[in-house]
């Protein structure tokens, strides 16, 4: 019944066919913001694009190769404090990725394993919360942190969003089909319920506190409307406040903010990479269970 | 001098009782938040003053925040709302006289920023430019920058067309028009040059004299009925329509803001809408530009049959002071102010930012800045933006609709008709 | 199969063992219980007090008029306040919601069980990556990028022009009302397609392959495997990634935000986040922005009610 082509199947050519198109559609812009940001705001708009920055590009008055890396990192005013607002966001991220993971997983696990009065009752409050657009209770949030002084502070932009319910869900979600037997066989051993969650449940999640530690992360670095109003200071705002001032309307150039926007991301990409194993390490467990 | 010396007289008087409490207010630590719209080379000067400051008072904190000019409005709104607003800030008049109305601002201290009383301060400037900022008989703001819009044209670009800059720019919009289908550069439907774009976000001040030059009006006299003169707005709407992508596509909002391709001299804009302190922003970004005389400066254009002669609206950005925080704050905050506004010479200098003192306006400097006669000459034309308690929807109630009429094609009647119901109702609740 | 029951009777030997524990539970959850409780039921409480009232941002009083604001926002006709009606919004949010998030669990479902079926682990490991990347960059960033990308002179619009053989036609994409929300759903689909596939591959590797294998044994087809097998076991994982896309996807906001911010026009767009925005926090209506607020909470409960009680999945557990 099955056909080949060459040495594929039908079905194995379509789905390349569907894998390397949805390659494209993703890879497209990324590859479009790193050429881009090494030509100046006429070129990136020139018909047809040019993939390639040809040399001419840099021989303009005064242009060189890194002219818009350079307007990048110090700015309109010669300050670096580009550098300053990208250890920001890496401060306030990783905390929120790391609080996350512990939280959640701690309030994930109470919900999914024990059967206490209110169980129900509590995760569906906790449901609740993701349903809270964050537009509609910013002001009354930022008199809570005016009122614990915690306005230009890191633990400002980092206390509102130490667990997010979505997090709680999903090591829920996860936790349910932990093998319950474990657990049993650790209480026959003498470990107390806390211990089991530290010693046992923790270290047998890694592919989910990746995921959700990688998400968490992109949150807050991904997180404006918050910042804008917490971090006043220039000293405290984080990478995508930094960017926007690259598209204020007074002073656009779209190469510069290119080179911006690839710098800042350069420490989201070496995260990724580097926690990457642990996605593909989900696979693998999957490969080595199929056997 | 004069300035010096009345300080001084004020300093004198209240030597008794500063003495007295010398040693507390000097022990008193004062933090003032200051927030402010970015710009680079405002910035500049802007840092040196408050270094100044803060040395010569060691027991002030000055605070800098610094946002995206659109940004500010919401934040600083939302800071008030919370009751943590800044200590000093400022916005334009439009977005801030409702800040005057509700109560949320300090008037002058007089004596702190350098005064003898309300009607020194408003003698100080030139006439009618703290009008604004004047409510039940105190002054409550003073101004950074008051500017006006006139049309910059690249006379390069004029020449490329076939055009004599000097004697083809355009007078009046129809010849905008007319003259843009000759710059424009098109490669099939797609613009690769336009001629003229306007400044889409800004249509208290350059939309709404438009419709005021066609006889129309914002508010009716006595301020009960809006978006008054349904003719007016009707045939201003058909030209906006006209103009868009579904018209004559000449230019649209969604397209990159004229004014900030100008200075580049790319061949790609031959006219924008701006004010004098682009000049500096030229001779920053592009000195050869700048240098080499391309440019040149026209006065606001008007309707072929315009039945009143009216230029862009001039804007104010006004220093404000929040009312919540404690009367020594205040004092401390306005003598910063007006630390930073004795400088007028150097923001005109440096930045070509007017700040309308009589003294300013008749220095050289201002004389000597050029295209300085072609603006002073549509301040005469225009009339000061609309402000009120609620300026701020009703610009973004003008901007949405006249993006309807341009880009989804909303019929120029039913425009009308909308934004008058809408801005009705505004007025209603106040009234 | 024979696992599952084997967990099965095991619960049940466990049962009374687990009441005692029962307050370990209640007390795993209160770090979090407290956290939610500061800032996120204290500021929603306040938030559902203040649409009671005509507050607004910059007075300093306000007065209470009960149910008005609500009233007045499910009384607006089609061209009140502009056109920016809650029922606008609703449409916007709605037809957003439904283009985004219905092609998204599909598609990366789909692509997750083809990854999962790819021999080498090379690639997989790489198109993984590679589709993950859009998620790593700021929605400011992606956005920026496709502002430009959107532009008439763009490489979206050349290559529409490719692709539908033209030339020099403008494809409008940010201009006409259908192009704009079908750009705002671009945008979205490409941000977020990386994260979804990853959360259904999470999912994946957690089935017992042994299942697989006696499937493969009764020699069932691969797309009978699929429906029969795969997908019921996947289902919390299903539950869970439609929950979120569609949750997500009812509260986005900066894509639209940035776009109106880049000239384009609000009102085929005007997502209800983006109306609480602009009518609280640029207009500073708070209480009526407030009452839009409890409006969205409450539709999101109701569909978030809905998905959970159509699914049932919290029955299967063990």
């Amino acid at each position: 019944m099955v056909k080949y082509v060459g040495k594929l199947t039908v079905g194995e050519v379509l789905s390349w066919i569907l894998l390397i198109l949805i390659l494209l559609f993703t890879v497209t812009p990324i590859l479009f913001m790193a050429t881009a940001s090494f030509m100046d705001k006429t070129q990136i708009l020139d018909m047809p694009y040019r993939w390639i920055p040809s040399s001419s590009y840099f021989k303009g008055e005064g242009r060189t190769f890194f002219t818009n890396f350079r307007k990048a990192i110090m700015g309109n005013n010669e300050d670096p404090v580009f550098l300053r607002n990208i250890l920001n966001s890496l401060i306030v991220a990783i905390t929120c990725a790391a609080t996350t993971v512990l939280l959640a997983s701690l309030c994930g696990y109470g919900l999914a394993k024990y059967r206490f009065r209110g169980r129900q009752f509590v995760f569906m409050a906790i449901m609740s919360t993701m349903m809270i657009p964050f537009e509609a209770i910013m002001i009354p949030l930022y008199m809570v942190a005016s009122s614990m002084k915690m306005i230009n502070t890191y633990q400002g932009m980092i206390i509102p969003f130490l667990v997010s319910a979505f997090g709680v869900f999903q090591m829920r979600q996860y936790l349910i089909t932990f093998p319950t037997e474990y657990l049993d066989a650790s209480r026959v051993d003498g470990l107390g319920e806390f211990a089991i969650y530290w010693k046992i449940v923790l270290p047998n999640c890694t592919p989910v506190i990746a995921t959700l530690g990688i998400l968490s992360f992109r949150n807050q670095w991904d997180n404006l409307l918050w910042p804008l109003l917490v971090a006043q200071s220039e000293k405290m705002k984080t990478i995508p406040q930094y960017i926007t001032k690259f598209s204020e309307e007074k002073q656009t150039d779209e190469g510069a903010m290119m080179a911006c926007a690839f710098l800042a991301s350069i420490p989201m990409l070496l995260l990724f990479f580097a926690l990457s194993k642990y996605f593909l390490g989900g696979a693998a467990v999957y490969e080595s269970r199929k056997g | 001098m004069k300035k010096a010396i009345v300080i001084l007289l004020a300093l004198m008087m209240l030597a008794p009782m500063a003495f007295a409490n010398a040693q507390a207010e000097e022990a008193k630590p004062v933090t003032i938040e200051f927030w402010t719209h970015e710009d680079a080379n405002r910035q500049r000067l802007e840092e040196r003053y408050i270094k100044e400051f803060c040395e010569t008072h060691p027991n002030v904190t000055i605070n800098v925040t610094r946002q995206a000019a659109t940004k500010m409005i919401e934040l600083v709104q939302t800071a008030f709302a919370a009751g943590q607003g800044p200590t000093v800030f400022n916005l334009s008049i439009n977005d801030e006289y409702p800040y005057i109305v509700a109560g949320r601002v300090a008037p002058i201290n007089y004596a702190a920023a350098g005064y003898k009383d309300a009607q020194a301060v408003i003698d100080a400037y030139a006439p009618g430019m703290l009008e604004s900022v004047t409510y039940e008989g105190d002054v409550y703001g003073l101004p950074l920058e008051l500017t006006n819009w006139c049309l910059f044209i690249n006379k390069n670009v004029f020449r490329s067309a076939g055009l004599d800059p000097e004697t083809d720019y355009p007078k009046t919009w129809e010849e905008v028009v007319e003259v843009s289908q000759k710059l424009v550069l098109r490669d099939g439907d797609i613009l690769t040059r336009r001629g003229f774009d306007f400044r889409y976000p800004y249509y208290l001040e350059s939309m709404v004299p438009m419709v005021e030059q066609l006889g129309g009006q914002l508010f009716s006299e006595d301020g009960k009925e809006a978006i008054v003169g349904k003719d007016a707005w009707v045939k201003f709407f058909e030209f906006m329509q006209n103009w868009g992508p579904n018209g004559l596509n000449l230019g649209s909002p969604t397209y990159k803001n004229a004014r900030s391709l100008f200075n580049a001299n790319n061949n790609d804009i031959a006219m924008a809408m701006t004010g004098l302190y682009q000049e500096a922003r030229i001779k920053n970004d592009n000195p050869d530009f700048y240098n080499s005389g391309d440019w040149m400066v026209v006065p606001f254009p008007t309707f072929e049959n315009a039945v009143n002669d009216t230029a862009a609206c001039y804007y104010g950005h006004y220093y404000m002071v929040n009312g919540d925080v404690d009367e020594a704050t205040q004092k401390v905050a306005w003598e910063f102010i007006s630390y930073m506004l004795s400088h007028g010479e150097e923001y005109l200098k440096e930045v070509n930012i007017i700040q309308p003192t009589v003294a300013l306006m008749n220095s050289e400097t201002y004389k000597n800045t050029p295209y300085s006669a072609v603006f002073s000459q549509d301040f005469e034309r225009g009339h000061i933006v609309y402000y009120g308690a609620n300026s701020t929807e009703i610009q973004s109630l003008l901007k949405e609709t006249v993006a309807a009429v341009m880009l989804e094609g909303l019929e120029p009647e039913k425009a009308y008709n909308q934004l008058k119901a809408a801005v009705q109702e505004l007025v209603d609740e106040v009234n | 199969m024979k696992e599952i029951l084997q967990v099965k009777s095991n619960r049940t030997k466990a049962y009374s063992i687990e009441r005692k524990q029962a307050k370990w539970g209640l007390l795993f959850t209160v770090p979090c219980l407290v956290f939610f409780s500061i800032f996120s039921f204290y500021p929603i409480i306040n938030a559902f007090i203040t649409s009671l009232t005509n507050k607004q941002a910059l007075s300093r009083t306000s007065k209470f008029v009960g149910f008005d604001n609500y009233a007045y926002l499910f009384a607006q006709n089609d061209t009140a306040n502009g056109g920016f009606t809650l029922w606008n919004s609703l449409r916007a949010t709605l037809t957003f919601t439904i283009g985004t998030f219905i092609p998204m669990v599909v598609i990366s479902l789909l692509v997750a069980v083809l990854l999962m079926s790819l021999r080498k682990d090379r690639q997989r490991g790489f198109l993984q990556v590679a589709y993950y990347l859009p998620a790593v960059l700021s929605s400011v960033v992606a956005t920026a990028i496709w502002m430009i990308m959107f532009d008439p002179r763009g490489l979206v619009n050349q290559l529409s022009n490719v692709v539908m053989m033209t030339t020099g036609k403008d494809y409008k994409w940010l201009v006409d009302t259908n192009m704009l929300q079908a750009s705002t759903m671009l945008v979205y689909f490409w941000k977020y397609i990386g994260y979804f596939v990853i959360l259904f591959i999470t999912g994946l590797a957690a089935i017992p392959p042994t299942i697989y294998e006696a499937a493969t044994v009764d020699g069932s087809s691969r797309w009978h495997t699929f429906w029969r097998i795969t997908l019921p076991l996947l289902k919390p994982t299903v539950v869970l990634v439609s929950i979120m896309a569609m949750l997500q996807c009812l509260k986005t906001f900066s894509t639209q935000y940035m776009f109106t911010q880049g000239g384009a026009s609000r009102k085929p767009i005007d997502v209800i986040t983006m109306n609480i925005y602009f009518t609280g926090i640029r207009n500073g209506r708070l209480g009526r922005a407030s009452a839009m607020s409890i409006i969205l909470f409450l539709v999101m409960l109701l569909f978030t009610y809905l998905q959970f009680s159509t699914s049932k999945t919290d029955d299967v557990e063990y």
